[in-house]
């Protein structure tokens, strides 16, 4: 197996740094996040805890906010004047290495690829962000207490969703390229052939998974009122959650100068979660109970989305569990839907 | 008789009785996490416990549970399980007419103080306090008692707060104007707007909270910087003079944005002007409202 050398990771991350935009774990205030960096340095290894940041690296291809148009009236003095609108669209442009991805998060991003992008059309700005991005995975030696990445398909050391992997060894990191992009990065790389292969993560005990089929007939179960009286409806599980992809849509005012007239078309982040959500015109929502909604987002998860596009849409990642500031703990969930 | 038994004995008699519909307390969850629960049955009382994990305010489900139904009948009444903290903020409730007195049957426990990292790790039971550190809220808690209560589990102490080595809040008060704000807008930054503070607040009960209309008339929809400041500090406003210090909008923030920081600072400022603090003894009305006339209690 190829490795990298601690002080050779450290040089060929720094090169990357130099010349590209560089995404890596960082610690600000005791939370571990996905942040640019400017050398390897700043990058937090979290050593043989396999720790990953509290949000996951979905922001680097759906941002919480991100502009899609720019709407402006023309002038008056203009063909057409001030009845007439221009729409610009912004793209996003520019690379971007990804690195420490773990496994789970980068099964994510097979969930929102199938969102975005497998059925036409696919969404222009996804599509730029995901096309100019590479992602370099760590693999996690052991899998934590709330992981079950396991159980729903994935692996603590699962290469499959990123373009070069890398596995923490005795000295250094041993390197799997995934892909001609992964190769790619590689270029310059200070690697030492070493005995042996890329070390195995070790595993724990897997949780039960309903099959997809299993949850219509839990539709109208009880269990989901009982289960949201205390949720909060909060959107925080979404938020850190590296497969939901909801958002909103909205047209909002610019400041601008010399009466000129702007306006923005934003998109953001949603939740299921949130009250607002299903509300529809009129004032009617049909997902107005917390136990409604909150079936949702576990529906979504293992009986829509695969009914959609086959695979399930969580990675099991465990952040929500973590998370959750009132205990909803997506495994008791799925152990109810298989023991009942 | 521990306090976790002691509980269940009363929760299952207000069942049994009819005097409340449901008993909202605290029970362990699978992975040995105190989580908030609603009990509806005698049966059901058994899963009530008490230990020093038991860190959610559970006034917060107060308001809509206790919210009239569709045709205006009063919903009825429920018991809660509070600590002191969290029995201020049934009397700031009270005092903002959010529901009548005899809605709730209120089950004070005498609070020892709850362990750092409680509801998101598991914590040993009453019988085997746990080690570890108390939340830093816990350690300034002068109450200790609940301050209301139909029924009081424990007896009544007045532990003196602990000396702090230093409070942050001292520090941060003590910087210039520009560099606090650069200390806020680093900690906001981190904010994804997933209003899990405000969710968890028992002062937090708009049925249409200002930062989240459709119109984006105040604030734009946004989680961007400019809009995250406008969240906090506007949410801190409203909080002045309401906010009970149970700092369960800290505990519920995944980024560690030090939120409670900015409602002690309010909290402070309030008890230097009117020497009051809310939540501590039932009043008429809430501190900062002028009520015109006719706009009294119903």
């Amino acid at each position: 197996m190829k490795v990298l050398t601690p002080s050779a990771l450290h040089a060929w991350l720094n090169a990357l740094a130099r010349d590209r935009l560089l995404i890596a774990p960082k610690e600000e205030a005791g939370v571990l996040l996905y942040r640019r960096v400017g050398n390897a340095d700043e990058i937090a290894f979290t050593g043989k805890d396999p720790q990953r940041p509290v949000t996951p690296i979905k922001q680097a291809f759906f941002p919480p906010t991100e502009r899609l148009l720019l709407i402006e009236r023309l002038p008056a003095d203009e063909p057409g004047g001030a009845r007439r609108i221009r729409l610009s669209e912004s793209l996003p442009e520019g690379e971007q290495i990804l690195f420490g991805v773990r496994p789970c998060d980068a099964r994510g991003v097979r969930v929102l690829d199938a969102a975005f992008l497998e059925k036409e059309p696919a969404d222009p700005y996804y599509q730029r962000r995901r096309e100019g991005s590479t992602l370099i995975g760590l693999a996690c030696p052991e899998m934590g207490p709330t992981c079950f990445c396991k159980s729903v398909g994935g692996g603590p050391d699962d290469a499959s969703d990123v373009d070069l992997m890398l596995f923490e060894t005795e000295n250094g990191f041993a390197v799997q390229p995934v892909t001609e992009k992964g190769r790619a990065l590689l270029e310059g790389a200070e690697l030492t052939e070493t005995e042996g292969e890329p070390p195995r993560s070790a595993l724990t005990d897997p949780i039960p998974v309903p099959d997809r089929l299993a949850w219509p007939p839990h539709f109208q179960d009880s269990f989901w009122e009982q289960m949201a009286e205390r949720c909060l409806s909060c959107r925080l599980c979404a938020y850190i959650c590296p497969t939901c992809r909801c958002f909103d849509v909205r047209d909002e005012a610019l400041p601008a100068e010399d009466g000129r007239e702007l306006y923005e078309r934003i998109r953001c982040w949603d939740s299921c979660a949130g009250e607002p959500y299903r509300r529809i015109a009129g004032g009617h929502n049909p997902r107005a109970g917390k136990g409604q909604r909150l079936r949702n987002r576990f529906f979504c998860k293992f009986h829509y989305f695969p009914e959609q596009y086959g695979h399930q849409a969580c990675t099991g990642c465990g952040r929500c569990i973590d998370l959750c500031p009132v205990n909803i703990d997506i495994t008791e969930v799925l152990s109810h839907l298989v023991v009942g | 008789m521990s306090h976790t038994a002691s509980i269940q004995a009363k929760a299952r008699e207000l069942l049994e009785t009819g005097a409340v519909a449901c008993v909202i307390g605290y029970e362990i969850g699978p992975r040995g996490r105190a989580r908030p629960v609603f009990v509806e049955s005698p049966e059901g009382a058994s899963r009530l416990v008490w230990n020093q994990a038991c860190t959610h305010n559970l006034a917060a489900y107060l308001p809509a549970r206790l919210r009239p139904g569709k045709k205006g009948e009063p919903a009825r009444p429920v018991g809660v399980v509070v600590k002191a903290c969290d029995s201020r903020a049934i009397n700031v409730l009270l005092a903002e007419n959010q529901f009548a007195r005899e809605q709730v049957h209120v089950i004070g426990v005498v609070c020892p103080g709850i362990l750092e990292g409680a509801g998101q790790r598991s914590i040993p039971d009453e019988a085997s306090p746990g080690e570890g550190p108390l939340q830093a809220r816990c350690l300034r808690c002068a109450e200790r008692t609940p301050v209301v209560s139909d029924t009081l589990i424990g007896e009544p102490f007045a532990a003196p707060p602990a000396t702090l080595e230093e409070d942050p809040l001292d520090r941060l008060s003590g910087l210039g104007a520009e560099e606090r704000l650069a200390y806020w807008l680093e900690q906001f930054d981190r904010c994804l707007r997933c209003y899990a503070c405000r969710q968890a607040c028992p002062m937090c009960n708009c049925p249409t909270c200002l930062f989240e209309r459709d119109d984006s008339t105040w604030l734009g929809m946004g989680i961007g910087l400019s809009e995250k400041r406008a969240f906090h500090l506007g949410r801190a406003y409203h909080l002045a003079g309401r906010c009970v210090g149970c700092n369960e909008c800290e505990r519920a923030c995944p980024m560690n944005i030090p939120i409670s920081h900015l409602n002690r600072m309010l909290a402070r400022e309030i008890e230097t002007a009117f020497g009051y603090r809310a939540g501590l003894a039932p009043v008429p009305g809430p501190l900062v409202t002028v009520l015109d006339r006719g706009e009294g209690r119903p």
